[in-house]
């Protein structure tokens, strides 16, 4: 599948909704809303043979009697009737199909293969895209499309990162995880059965042909031919970061071989080496996943394991300092230049060596990002963790710090915040700041210390 | 059909192949045995070799650190008698002459993965392999990288390269992978093969024993 192919299957000029449905309670209905309310700008064809307008829109009975070009079909009809809708996508033109429809390989019944395969060679007599079957369809917004069937993916704030998951459910998981901790989204989809699209072909995607996207992350559950991925990852290498999360841990290695390596080796023990042979970035929980992606977007790569912590508050920049221990980086050492410059901004009435005790500096925001300033400015930090907890007499900090980044350079180490308030005091002045000038704000000291691990890690697979 | 190597056809296999091994023989009597360990210098072990043996530690097969003729002499009378005696169904070739291993004891591994195709493994070896499962995979064909990064991951990678607990030539032992691992390239039919212990000093990296399934 060439990249061209997708590129016109990601970025329809129209989009024709097969089993397009006034009924709630028919996929059809909500891949509709979707496109509706998520403001597509391309032209939208609902088929239906018995309603006269679905959405407000006019339909069509049948594929084929559109009289337009149709870029994108999205298919919600049952399985039986699929082929011969196929068929019509491929007589029309159409340039890329996303097959919400289920019940074909994955289900239990051998029908449901020798459909599958069916659909395989249709797609071949025309060359045709096919995200799919299986899926809840894709997202894509950078393009502004929502080809899915919930309306609610259209909230993803626009970013670089790509969410790709075997799993529709994991998609929803990491796409609602995207919105809360404000991650910014290029496309989201899931493969489904991968009917002519999978893994290696939407890598290479993603890679060669999409610039919005910066970061990929794979949710992977199991696969027929991994190598097939891994070699194409590895020939990708040192382009864009690649993040995987796989399922499947349990250790099912052959406990009746006589040989240790067989029996040494479960399934994900090969995985664990073969992703990191590959160069892809293992995560291992969905928080891990969008913390590691959301940072790599938005910050400057961390070249070294050397942390500087900065807090507002003794105790958090405490755990920090533990928790950046524990993940593998080190504590800084600052410059004496360093030093004597925060002990000019700091009293010594609070611990100024890493980590650093801002709390005397609660009221002076300007003293509190020049403290940043120098740690950033020292040769001896590859990251930051930056720390400020609300306190009520200390609510007007976040509005400063906000104000006064819009001054600063961009940074040119990664800056990771944590900034806690109660719901609603400060979410103005996070969402402002978060992804600003290279830094990024993640919810704990410790999920911080693991981002900032995992950029390093992340540096080192580039090379 | 399957074909299992064991022992000293194992071994007499790598050896050929270009992997370094633990200089073995195998001898059919006593005088044999006492010979082969004069040769191949002292102190040596003696290994029963049966291919009805797999874990020779478990059934007393092996007797270490034989410092004489005398010694040696004497070992072979007992592990032969206690062979015939604990397993006489079992067949009896003779008795392995090896030189004796020194430095940590490594795993190192491939096996054909339904899925993966070749894989290499690499680990703490000797008889803590399966208990601690301190090991780390990778696919064929490996890189330089790809062999230190094996090294890198262990546990048990501190103990590797404090020079305080005997230095090991990690250098070394990246070359040895990227051996095994054409060695696997160049004979796809082997299905399984566990290269344990191989003993890795300052100096050395020998196999001292081996099985290879071939498929």
């Amino acid at each position: 599948m060439t990249n061209a192919k997708l590129k016109d299957l990601f970025c329809p000029e129209s989009v024709a909704v097969v089993g397009a449905s006034n009924s709630f309670d028919k996929l059809g209905y909500h891949v509709m809303k979707s496109l509706v309310q998520g403001n597509y700008g391309g032209r939208i064809f609902p088929v239906n043979p018995k309603a006269q307008q679905v959405w407000g829109i006019n339909t069509h009975p049948a594929l084929s009697e559109i009289r337009e070009a149709v870029d994108l079909a999205v298919i919600a009809v049952p399985a039986p009737f699929v082929p011969e809708v196929l068929h019509e996508c491929g007589r029309k033109r159409v340039k890329g199909v996303v097959m919400i429809t289920a019940g074909f390989k994955e289900i239990e019944d051998a029908k449901g293969q020798a459909l599958e395969n069916e659909l395989g060679s249709i797609a071949r007599q025309y060359d045709l895209p096919i995200i799919g079957p299986n899926t809840f369809g894709f997202v894509n917004r950078t393009f502004g499309v929502n080809a899915s069937f919930t309306p609610e993916f259209s909230l993803l704030e626009k970013g670089g990162v790509a969410l790709i998951s075997q799993s529709g459910g994991m998609c929803h998981l990491c796409g609602f995880l995207a919105m809360e901790q404000r991650m910014g989204v290029s496309k989201l989809m899931s493969l489904g059965n991968r009917l002519n699209v999978g893994f290696p072909e939407l890598l290479k995607h993603l890679v060669e042909d999409d610039e919005q996207t910066r970061v990929i992350t794979l949710y992977i559950e199991g696969l027929d031919d991994p190598r097939d991925l891994l070699d194409t990852a590895k020939s990708l290498r040192g382009r864009k970061h690649i993040i995987a999360y796989k399922a499947g841990k349990s250790e099912k290695g052959d406990s009746a071989s006589r040989f240790h390596t067989g029996s040494l080796a479960g399934d994900y023990q090969i995985w664990k080496g073969a992703l990191r042979q590959a160069g892809i970035l293992e995560v291992t929980s969905a928080e891990e996943l969008i913390d590691t992606a959301k940072v790599l977007d938005k910050c400057p790569p961390a070249k070294g394991p050397r942390i500087a912590v900065l807090s507002g508050q003794a105790g958090p920049g405490m755990i920090a300092a533990d928790a950046v221990e524990k993940t593998g980086l080190k504590l800084a050492r600052f410059s004496e230049k360093t030093q004597e410059e925060i002990n000019r901004l700091l009293p010594p009435i609070a611990i100024r060596t890493n980590p650093v005790d801002m709390g005397p500096s609660w009221y002076d925001t300007k003293n509190i990002l020049d403290i940043l300033k120098a740690a950033l400015e020292d040769e001896g930090t590859d990251g930051i963790i930056f720390i400020a907890m609300f306190a009520s007499a200390n609510v007007h900090l976040a509005k400063g710090m906000a104000d006064y980044l819009n001054s600063m350079d961009h940074f040119k180490k990664p800056v990771v915040g944590v900034f806690t308030a109660p719901p609603g005091i400060w979410d103005n002045e996070i969402r402002a700041m978060d992804g600003q000038k290279g830094l990024s704000i993640v919810p704990t000291p410790e999920r911080a210390a693991a981002v900032l691990a995992n950029l390093w890690k992340a540096n080192l697979l580039f090379g | 059909m399957d074909r299992l190597l064991l022992g000293v056809d194992a071994i007499a296999f790598l050896d050929k192949e270009g992997i370094r091994v633990l200089e073995s023989s195998l001898a059919r009597d006593e005088n044999e045995a006492a010979s082969m360990a004069s040769r191949i210098g002292f102190p040596v072990a003696l290994k029963i070799s049966s291919p009805d043996v797999i874990h020779k530690t478990e059934t007393g097969g092996i007797r270490v650190l034989l410092k004489s003729e005398q010694e040696v002499r004497q070992a072979f009378r007992e592990v032969t008698t206690v062979f015939r005696s604990d397993s006489p169904e079992k067949k009896l070739e003779g008795v392995m002459v090896q030189k004796l291993g020194r430095g940590f004891e490594l795993i190192v591994g491939a096996r054909k993965d339904r899925q993966f195709g070749h894989v290499l493994m690499f680990g703490l070896g000797g008889i803590y392999a399966e208990a601690a499962k301190d090991v780390s995979f990778r696919l064929i064909p490996v890189t330089k990288r790809d062999a230190r990064e094996m090294i890198e991951e262990l546990q048990c990678y501190g103990m590797l390269k404090n020079p305080r607990s005997g230095t090991v030539d990690l250098p070394g032992i990246e070359d040895f992978l990227l051996q095994v691992s054409a060695l696997i390239e160049k004979h796809e039919e082997i299905q399984e093969m566990d290269l344990n212990p191989v003993f890795a000093s300052s100096s050395d990296i020998e196999v001292c024993d081996a099985r290879i399934r071939i498929g």
